[in-house]
């Protein structure tokens, strides 16, 4: 489950209304490399990790991204807050604010809906980390995009921060690829074979293995959760 | 028989951060860290010549709220860590005190500012301190 907190993970405080720039900020929500899409496609992809530490590191990164959704929501909301329909006019955000006023709704730059078709799921977890990959290296290269359209220092703040963020995730999404890149290549292929562990592969597993070597670069999941079994102790 | 050390990943002694991640000094501070957005000194790095934003705290609220934010960020990159490197002592030691720490300033700031969560001690008798204000997005209830 999930719990909020109320407090944005990095302070936003942009006190310059700037439609223009709202207007390009908004696919960092709604668009194919933003903070939605890497939220979905993580808290998605993490049901068929193969194992326990890509289960925890795809649930943890997927949270962080509704924590950077919240953030790129707030700075489109403060942006836009003060604006005249004037302005809003001038900025092109007429239609925009035909739909939804100055409410926020996830599109791209180009006002293009958000669609789930942004993110894959494939069941392979090397096919689904180098996506994971793939869409933080995006996501940094699209906030230097924005960074590069705006001098307000207020704005571009949270966006070097976010863009941070980006390098730290695509490090340890490397990390877990190259992890079960290795695994897989060590002949460990009981991921494809049995996804979901059942009793009856704990007990082929236990006897194939008698000595369950933990010390094997070939180790296997399934096999410390059989150890730790009282049933079997 | 280390029977309970089953994820052996001496393998990834030999990739990209390893080397230096058993040494704490590669972390910049909580501070420093929250600062940059990235907690790692050899992953950091800069775009153009933009510097981080320096973040001033002008009022008690305010510098306990930076201070908690700066820690939670710690802990969090250490959790993001610690997911891929479950058998590093030396970052478990470092997430716990992060983390308790953690707890000590989000109850002080709580007591002081309101709950930060709806488990947190947050109601008197005849209101529910929840719904008052300070919801993130509002300009200025931020530092």
């Amino acid at each position: 489950m999930f719990k909020y907190c109320k407090k944005l993970q990095y302070p936003i405080n942009i006190k310059k209304k700037d439609l223009r720039m709202a207007k390009y900020l908004v696919t960092q929500y709604g668009g194919s490399n933003g903070e939605l899409a890497a939220a979905l496609r993580y808290l998605n992809q993490r049901f068929t990790m193969p194992d326990d530490i890509g289960k925890a590191l795809l649930t943890d990164i997927g949270t962080e991204e509704l924590a950077h959704v919240e953030m790129i929501s707030t700075m489109i909301y403060q942006l836009m807050k003060d604006a005249t329909l004037n302005e809003i006019e001038e900025a092109g955000l007429d239609a925009h604010y035909a739909e939804h006023a100055k409410a926020l709704y996830p599109t791209d730059a180009n006002g293009v809906p958000f669609t789930v078709t942004y993110f894959a799921t494939t069941g392979d977890p090397l096919a689904d980390i180098s996506e994971d990959m793939a869409a933080e290296q995006k996501a940094r290269a699209v906030y230097e995009n924005l960074i590069d359209l705006t001098d307000d220092p207020e704005v571009i703040g949270p966006l070097l921060w976010l863009r941070q963020r980006e390098i730290v995730h695509y490090t340890r999404f490397k990390e877990l690829f190259e992890y079960y890149e290795k695994k897989l290549k060590n002949g460990a292929n009981e991921f494809k074979e049995s996804p979901i562990p059942t009793y009856d592969n704990y007990m082929t597993n236990f006897l194939d293995n008698p000595l369950n070597n933990f010390t094997n670069d070939t180790f296997s999941m399934n096999k410390m959760h059989l150890d730790n079994n009282e049933f079997f102790m | 028989m280390n029977r309970y050390n089953y994820f052996n990943n001496n393998w990834l002694r030999n990739t990209t951060n390893d080397k230096f991640l058993n040494n704490n000094s590669s972390l910049f501070t909580p501070k420093e860290g929250f600062e940059k957005g990235n907690l790692f000194a050899n992953l950091y790095s800069q775009y153009k010549n933009y510097k981080p934003a320096k973040l001033r705290a002008d009022n008690e609220r305010e510098r306990m709220y930076l201070e908690l934010s700066e820690i939670a960020f710690a802990s969090h990159e250490l959790n993001l860590y610690l997911d891929v490197h479950p058998n590093d002592t030396s970052m478990i030691t470092l997430f716990n005190d992060y983390r308790k720490k953690e707890m000590e300033l989000t109850k002080a700031y709580e007591q002081k500012y309101g709950p930060l969560t709806v488990n947190s001690e947050n109601s008197s008798a005849n209101h529910f301190s929840w719904v008052d204000g300070s919801w993130p997005w509002e300009r200025d209830n931020n530092v």
